[in-house]
């Protein structure tokens, strides 16, 4: 008997419904001797292309479909078609299939763009007219699921007939009934009734299993993802609707649904069988139509150029090196043509000619601009000005970017504006046209927390429950969410490990790592040409961009032209600061102009080598401040070093400490051979980066430099490690001895896999030095370029604290002043400071900005309520954090009654008063804006500089509050106000309140710390800004935490042998006490490995009730009864020896990163303690 | 008219795991004809068992002693029991 073609089958891209992957459905049906398989997503084609994949390479014939919604009526004109509004009958949700004809591949694709721009986003919807207009194509399954089945199963069978029909006469011979059985109480006489009715209306009918699953057992899976789309708990409607017979049968039990189906009638099961067979072969398709780089030269869909690309890039060239003054260089000419070569063989000239035409638009539109990654290495982008990396000058090699031995298409990355990013996709789309251009989606995929949020509310949890368990959890796998309970001291105490949820966490475990939604790609854009819908299936985003079902590996599997346009927000934040300058200063400064911004600026180096680069790009982590203050970098080419140092190879395989000792001159460098000196030279006989590595292949073996680049590759594949290993030893040339062969591929097997290119490195230390020039001259400027954008890892309170650090005053929110982003104001005494936002306000929407801003200036409180028009929350919050003081000459503090004086709380009373008046009938006009009326509510206040007591508001009504009828908030309430509403400290650190306990302990303040010998212990405090766990050459997880006490940052490594009793406590609190020992890590820079910590509140507290003594014991702890295990879980051991914690390199838990409600105890008075005291 | 009962009974079942024969009321039934079959799974999430099992349904035609009727049975595959649940006859 022939195989059995199984033709409706979803996988796990049939978002939140599939639970198998396409590879493992295709290896299980080759295994079972199957020659044809059908991949049938629901909504559709987005695991089409892995499906194709996986049948090319297990010989196995692809066929491609989708399972598409039915829109609830048909489009059809009034009485055109029967049964048109049988869909408010036989209820919502029928479904057809549609498989794609050995040629329909296109039509397809085009069907499923109609479906998804006919239904609303992210509900696609399919007519029996869409089908219609791309039937020549198709096949069109009619099963259980759609409107004539389930017209069937309701026993109309009239309607069946008439709505059968009106499909032939809708797309003709591509009509086949699909039957189906999953043995579910009703199954088998609805397929046999709808074989009877495929018999009578002589329409073909297959047999199918619209399979959902691999295996009977994933079911359950099935149920909690139908109940997760349903948003609904678990009930018994469930079981029906995710049957266990929805999976992969074998022939001999599909061959047993048939007899079933069938009835035992012979004949008719072995036509059933062979017409669906013969249907499978009419829909098999040739998998090199699709898949562009298997079998023979890429076949690429590049754009259309309109004239021969070749000799347009090698003009375009030839004006470039004359454009960057290198027409006489010898070496950039023959760079050029070895380069040009590459490119015409791979016939790759029109791309180059695509990219720059985006770069030149995108300059065009005044948008900052960079080239990133291997792109930067060839000359090519440099001198048609896609970026400003010279390879030359750099020692950057082409091959790791572009060789011949790669398949597929090169990379080039372009970084832009984040905040311009929208932008430019607009602006590709208008010049190339909606049809040709469409964004690059990603899957995301089930995580620990995602997959305990739904599998929590298909259970019924609570969702704040939910919600809480979740956060609990690093940033893991979903299959590690058992054993993190038992390895992470953080959780072991956290009373998760409970029977009650157990079953929660089995089914959260096997979500992992299914597809659960689709979303835009960062920065993936395809560029295609006429037939680029024939393609790929596009859809609406959540932005509106055209967005294609592929991911970034599908659309160069497919041969589509991808180019990445990164948003980032440090280019904003450049922009924003270049911007500031000139607005404040009337200075134009261009960041890439050398005359302008020099790039040996020694004030610059000085300031890095002191690991002040808080808020700089790429030298900002705690790790990178102790980096740079080892390395000392003097030039750009030290920057290039540091940021390809600070990567996890160079780390792990331990090539720092040999590169510092070697550039500071501690000892000589070492080379493992004369001949490898060229190469090695500029990293002092370490190999630092990608590009050296092809070098030493390329001169101890002779193999060029293409070559090397693809044995590189093969390094970071622990099962051909032992290949290479043996043809590098083999092929190394004579000169090169045993031991030298030795020695040197030790080095690159430790190296090679994660290593850095250092044209990436390149590309990123040009923005690095530039923030770093922008903070050493205009910090400013720079500073309010990185608060409006936040391009970096620390919040903004330290990124103020920074500013403070540099002589900058952070300037309060003051509704006369303030923007709709930060701003930059000249000082009395000629300095700079910082003006608080709006848009820093908690609540405040963007057309309330937009009004403030342009309402400015405001001679009232009331004024302000008129014409801007905040919403009451606002308004109160705004007067909470002092936004009216400047106008009504407040000043928090004491003393607290000042009777006759205007108060922060009068005001906030005050505003209750506007809303009541204005909710009385007559609201201030948009068009009385140009007669403001004066401060009517708070008579008599200093801030009614109009001199009437009381210019009435124009209702005639409004409330009279006596000023200084409400007490003034202390300077704690002023900060915690500050701390609630903007999410900063801004008049004072809140570390300044807790003195008493401070000082009861004696901390070692962060500017005290460089004065502390190497190895004493001390203690510290401060607000916890940032915590890390990144991968560490012992393959534990260690914590790195960095805390902020006003005097600057202190960085608290944390090992696991302390984890035990200090996990929880510094993911769980906000302010820390810590005990560390200094570790002196530069001639600048110290760091501290913690010993012990305490949440810093909980000590207050433990002062203010038991005193000195109390305080004492609880810091001395009862170590016994802590948790001294540490942490948990099988470290990854990789071949070369390098180890990794399966909890490092992940973002830790969120814990705690924002102050508690009240953290301090409000000093000062009793009375008055609400804030929010309404009128 | 069918009549509920819901007794534990004996039953041979073919290899395929469909009944032949069971004993009802001491009186042995062979079976002729199968009607119906259909598979129902359980309210796993309500059970503490990972892997409650599923429940199957035969309707099916049976003779016992000359005379013709109508049973439908159910077989439990995590208690591996059978029940008589309803008979018309």
């Amino acid at each position: 008997m022939a195989p059995f073609p199984h033709l409706h089958v979803a996988s796990a891209y049939s978002l939140r419904y599939g639970t198998a992957f396409p590879a493992a459905l295709v290896g299980r049906a080759a295994a079972r001797g199957a020659d044809i398989l059908a991949l049938t997503d629901r909504d559709g084609l987005y695991g089409a292309i892995k499906h194709v994949q996986a049948c090319y390479r297990a010989a196995v014939d692809p066929v491609v479909g989708a399972d598409l919604a039915l829109a609830e009526t048909g489009h059809a004109g009034p009485g055109a078609a029967p049964g048109a509004g049988a869909g408010a009958v036989l209820g919502a949700g029928a479904r057809v299939t549609v498989l794609a004809r050995g040629d329909g591949w296109g039509r397809l694709c085009r069907l499923v763009t109609a479906a998804h721009h006919h239904g609303s986003r992210g509900e696609p919807r399919v007519t029996r007219e869409l089908a219609a207009e791309h039937a020549d194509g198709l096949i069109v399954l009619l099963g259980p699921g759609s409107d004539v089945g389930r017209a069937v199963a309701q026993r109309r069978d009239g309607l069946a007939r008439d709505l059968l029909e009106a499909w032939r006469s809708a797309v003709g011979d591509a009509l086949v009934v699909e039957v189906t059985d999953h043995y579910g109480h009703r199954d088998a006489i609805i397929a046999t009734r709808m074989l009877a009715l495929a018999d009578s209306a002589r329409v073909p009918a297959v047999l199918t299993n619209a399979v959902r699953f691999l295996d009977p057992a994933d079911h359950q899976v099935g149920h909690v993802l139908d109940a997760s789309r349903d948003l609904a708990p678990l009930h018994a409607g469930h079981l029906g609707r995710a049957p266990s017979h929805a999976y992969l049968k074998d022939d001999d039990e599909m061959a047993r649904v048939a007899r079933r189906v069938c009835g035992a009638d012979p004949e008719r099961v072995a036509r059933l069988l062979a017409t669906t067979r013969e249907v499978a072969r009419a829909c098999v398709l040739d998998p090199l139509q699709i898949l562009a780089l298997e079998g023979g030269p890429a076949r690429l869909h590049l754009p259309e150029i309109g004239r021969d690309p070749v000799p347009l890039l090698r003009h375009r060239c030839e004006d470039g090196l004359r454009d960057r003054g290198l027409e006489r260089s010898s070496a950039a000419r023959a760079r050029l043509a070895e380069e040009l070569a590459i490119v015409e063989r791979k016939r790759l000239s029109g791309y180059f000619i695509a990219v720059a035409g985006v770069t030149d638009m995108i300059r065009a539109m005044g948008v900052r601009c960079a080239i990133r990654g291997s792109a930067a290495g060839s000359l090519i982008p440099y001198l048609l000005r896609i970026g400003e990396v010279n390879p030359l000058d750099h020692g950057l090699l082409m091959e790791r970017f572009l060789s011949e031995g790669r398949i597929g298409l090169p990379d080039i990355d372009i970084d832009v504006e984040s905040a311009r990013r929208l932008d430019c996709y607009r602006a590709i789309r208008d010049m190339y046209g909606a049809e040709r251009v469409a964004c690059v989606s990603m899957m995301e995929t089930y995580r620990a927390r995602s997959a305990i949020r739904d599998v929590g509310a298909a259970l019924g949890l609570p969702p704040h429950e939910i919600d809480v368990i979740a956060k609990a959890f690093p940033h893991i796998r979903a299959r590690q969410i058992r054993a993190a309970l038992t390895d992470l001291p953080e959780l072991r105490g956290s009373g998760l490990n409970d029977r009650l949820l157990e079953t929660t966490f089995r089914l959260a475990e096997k979500l992992d790592g299914l597809p659960r939604h689709i979303a835009l790609h960062p920065c993936g854009v395809l560029i295609g040409n006429a037939g680029l819908r024939d393609r790929t299936p596009v859809e609406r985003s959540l932005l509106g961009f055209p967005m294609s079902q592929f991911d970034k590996d599908d659309v160069e599997e497919a041969g589509l032209l991808k180019l990445d346009v990164l948003g980032v927000r440090m280019q904003s934040a450049l922009a924003y600061a270049v911007g500031e300058i000139a607005r404040v200063d009337g200075e134009q400064i261009d960041l890439d102009d050398p005359a302008s911004v020099p790039r040996d600026d020694d004030a610059t180096y000085d300031m890095i080598r002191t690991g002040r680069t808080l808020g700089c790009f790429q030298i900002e982590s705690p790790g990178q401040r102790e980096l740079v203050a080892k390395l000392e970098p003097r030039t750009i080419h030290d920057l290039i070093v540091d940021i390809s140092l600070f990567r996890p190879g160079p780390v792990n395989s331990d090539m720092v400490t040999p590169y510092l000792e070697a550039r500071h001159g501690w000892r000589s460098a070492r080379y493992p051979h004369p001949e490898l000196r060229e190469v090695l030279r500029e990293t002092h006989g370490v190999v630092v980066f990608h590009e050296q590595v092809l070098r030493v292949i390329d001169v101890m073996t002779g193999c060029g430099l293409s070559e090397a680049e693809k044995i590189r590759r093969s390094l970071g594949d622990p099962d051909r490690r032992e290949q290479v290993r043996a043809w590098f030893l083999a092929n190394a040339r004579e000169t090169f001895d045993r031991a030298t062969r030795e020695e040197v591929w030790r080095v690159l097997d430790a190296f090679g896999a994660f290593g850095f290119c250092k044209a990436h490195a390149a590309a990123f230390a040009l923005p690095t030095y530039q923030s770093a020039w922008l903070k050493r001259h205009h910090p400013a400027a720079f500073l309010a370029g990185v608060l409006t954008h936040e391009p970096g890892m620390y919040p903004p309170r330290v990124i103020l604290d920074e500013a403070r650090h540099c002589g900058v005053e952070v300037l309060p929110l003051d509704v006369n002043h303030s923007g709709a982003t930060w701003l930059v104001e000249r000082t009395g005494d000629g300095g700079y400071g910082l003006r608080v936002p709006f848009s820093a306000v908690k609540g405040v929407s963007e057309a309330e900005v937009e009004r403030m801003v342009a309402g400015r200036p405001y001679h009232s409180m009331a004024d302000f309520w008129e014409r801007a028009r905040p919403s009451r929350p606002v308004a109160e919050r705004i007067a909470e954090v002092g936004g009216f003081d400047a106008l009504h000459r407040l000043r928090v503090g004491a003393p607290r009654w000042r009777p006759g004086e205007l108060t922060r709380r009068d005001l906030i009373a005050q505003v209750g008063a506007l809303e009541r008046a204005s909710a009385t009938g007559v609201r201030a006009g948009a068009g009385k804006t140009a007669t403001p009326h004066g401060a009517t509510g708070v008579p008599g206040g200093p801030g009614d500089l109009d001199g009437a007591d009381a210019v009435q508001l124009s209702m005639g009504f409004t409330e009279w509050r006596t000023p200084g009828e409400l007490p003034e908030m202390s300077e704690a309430e002023a900060v915690e106000a500050e701390l609630e509403i903007l999410g900063m400290d801004v008049s004072r650190h809140v570390l300044g309140f807790h003195g008493e306990l401070l000082d009861a302990i004696g901390v070692t303040r962060s500017k005290d710390l460089l004065r502390c010998r190497n190895g004493a212990e001390v203690l510290v405090a401060g607000v916890k800004v940032a915590t890390q766990t990144p991968a560490v050459r012992s393959g534990q997880r260690v914590i790195f935490a960095t805390l902020d006490d006003s005097t600057g940052p202190i960085d608290l490594t944390f090992f696991e042998s302390v984890q035990g009793r200090c996990a929880a406590t510094v993911f769980g609190s906000w302010l820390l006490v810590a005990k560390g020992v200094i570790r002196r890590t530069g001639p600048r820079a110290v760091s501290l490995r913690a010993v012990d910590c305490w949440d810093l509140g909980e000590l207050d507290q433990v002062l203010r009730q038991g005193g000195t003594a109390a305080l004492r014991e609880r810091m001395a702890g009862t170590t016994s009864e802590r948790d001294d295990r540490g942490v948990g879980g099988r470290r990854l051991k990789y071949g070369n020896g390098y180890l990794l914690s399966p909890y490092s390199d992940i973002g830790p838990a969120p814990g705690v990163t924002a102050p508690p409600g009240r953290f301090w105890h409000a000093s000062g008075g009793s009375s008055g303690e609400t804030v929010r005291t309404r009128a | 008219m069918s009549r509920l009962y819901g007794d534990p009974i004996e039953v041979w079942a073919t290899s395929e795991g469909e009944p032949a024969r069971f004993v009802w009321r001491d009186r042995l039934h062979v079976v002729r004809q199968m009607l119906e079959h259909w598979v129902v799974a359980r309210e796993w999430w309500k059970t503490s068992d990972t892997d409650p099992g599923e429940r199957r349904f035969w309707r099916i035609e049976a003779v016992a002693g000359g005379q013709v009727g109508v049973y439908e049975l159910r077989y439990d595959t995590s208690s591996q029991a059978w029940l008589l649940l309803r008979a018309w006859d």
